[in-house]
């Protein structure tokens, strides 16, 4: 999974969940979901990590369970109901909404988790013709980020030390980051302006993200995967 | 500033409130898992969501806001949701899909005032369409097709608050806030507010 080309396997990727959206079958979810899991165990992604990261998930899982269990759509529906329910059992109802949470969140998984971010940003610009620009502007504001944190954790630090206590996304804790973000930007834009970049001139590049055979490969091997099972 | 043009600092201004926003989002995300989970056994567990739901609707207004040119809605929107996708969400791969559909909603209403009101009339407006373009997209994606329609009433009618207050009210505010503080002086929302004496960092 992880020497794919990012790009390909978004496309891949998104062409499964639409699939999936426009299929009601928790049978099918909780398939691509096993086999989300079981790339994702192939491609070293740590058990610990993956397990944290799904707590929310099954949480949400469960939410969503209830609902459909408890809010069937009944028969007076503008759209024909029966298209959608196999059965009309609640039960089956609150698995298929529940297995279809699991199911985006395996798929969703399976690319954040297998890639990396500067080559996706990378590939996108390649292959999906994302200006430069727009590639080098994500990557600087990417680049702020953990400055971003520091600065979250300082004013919080100082609140505290002055004895006042605030909410975890409080306003008071969301302007001076606010603030420095504008800052930052207008600095990033000067420091890339005056060292020459003005996101026309045509660049060369130090690694070049291509596309091989092996993600046409993956991407009509999935397609055709969830296409035939969802028959 | 009357200028429509985006400059480089529009486009790195867009992208680090898209990464700002993101990390909000994943934030709020979890603290809406949780009281989903609360409300699980009663089958209201989707009203966690519905309550905060306006909150992924801010980045576009506000940066619309602050900026004022066209576009910008829609293209913050849809970079918060590919660094949201970059921080690794867990809504998955259609989660820039999403940013699409609500900055789309965003941009529209911007655009029917031909970008030239910006207020607390637009920005809720903005507001109300992302969440009604984002709903019309989730009856098919999250299948809220197969669920009570009277429940799904009620499910809009709470975004539709939560979207007025958290990217209308709560953005409006942020963003007059900011413009007091003079640091988007050099952008169109600072250019008109009346601001005290700006201290730089270095003074």
């Amino acid at each position: 999974m992880r020497t794919l080309n990012p790009a390909m396997k978004f496309v891949t990727l998104l062409c499964v969940t639409f699939v999936l959206a426009f299929r009601y079958n928790p049978v099918l979810n909780l398939a691509v979901f096993a086999l989300c899991m079981a790339a994702l165990l192939i491609s070293r992604v740590k058990p610990k990590t993956l397990g944290l990261l799904m707590l929310p998930i099954l949480l949400a899982a469960v939410g969503m369970f209830f609902t459909g269990y408890r809010f069937s759509a009944d028969a007076s529906m503008p759209v024909a109901a029966a298209d959608f329910l196999v059965s009309n059992s609640q039960v089956w109802n609150g698995v298929a909404q529940a297995s279809r949470v699991l199911a985006y969140a395996g798929v969703g998984f399976l690319f954040t988790l297998t890639t990396d971010r500067i080559l996706m940003v990378k590939s996108f610009e390649k292959q999906f013709h994302l200006p430069q620009v727009w590639a080098y502007g994500l990557l600087a504001a990417w680049g702020v980020f953990p400055q971003a944190v520091q600065e979250y954790k300082r004013t919080r630090a100082a609140f505290r030390a002055r004895g006042l206590s605030v909410f975890p996304v409080s306003p008071a804790l969301m302007k001076p980051l606010l603030v420095k973000s504008v800052r930052w930007s207008e600095e990033l834009a000067i420091a890339m302006e005056s060292k020459g970049f003005s996101g026309e001139e045509k660049r060369t590049e130090y690694m070049e993200v291509r596309v091989h055979a092996r993600d046409w490969l993956f991407l009509i091997f999935c397609v055709a995967l969830v296409c035939v099972f969802s028959i | 500033m009357t200028t429509k043009k985006w400059e480089l600092k529009d486009i790195i201004m867009m992208a680090i409130l898209g990464v700002v926003f993101s990390a909000i989002y994943l934030v709020i995300f979890d603290g809406g898992v949780v009281l989903s989970t609360v409300l699980a056994p009663t089958g209201l567990s989707n009203f966690a969501f519905e309550i905060i739901y306006g909150v992924w609707f801010m980045a576009a207004t506000l940066a619309a806001y602050i900026i004022r040119k066209p576009g910008v809605a829609l293209v913050t929107e849809v970079l918060a949701s590919v660094v949201e996708l970059l921080m690794g969400n867990s809504g998955g791969v259609t989660v820039v899909l999403t940013g699409l559909i609500q900055g789309a909603g965003a941009e529209l209403a911007f655009a029917l005032f031909r970008y030239k009101k910006w207020d607390l009339a637009s920005m809720s407006l903005a507001s109300v369409f992302s969440a009604t373009f984002i709903f019309c997209y989730e009856l098919y994606y999250l299948n809220y097709i197969a669920l009570d329609p009277s429940l799904l009433i009620a499910q809009l009618a709470v975004r539709f608050v939560s979207a007025i207050v958290f990217s209308g009210v709560i953005c409006k505010l942020a963003g007059d806030g900011l413009a007091k503080t003079g640091v988007v002086k050099s952008y169109a929302i600072g250019a008109k507010a009346k601001t005290g004496k700006v201290y730089d960092e270095e003074d």
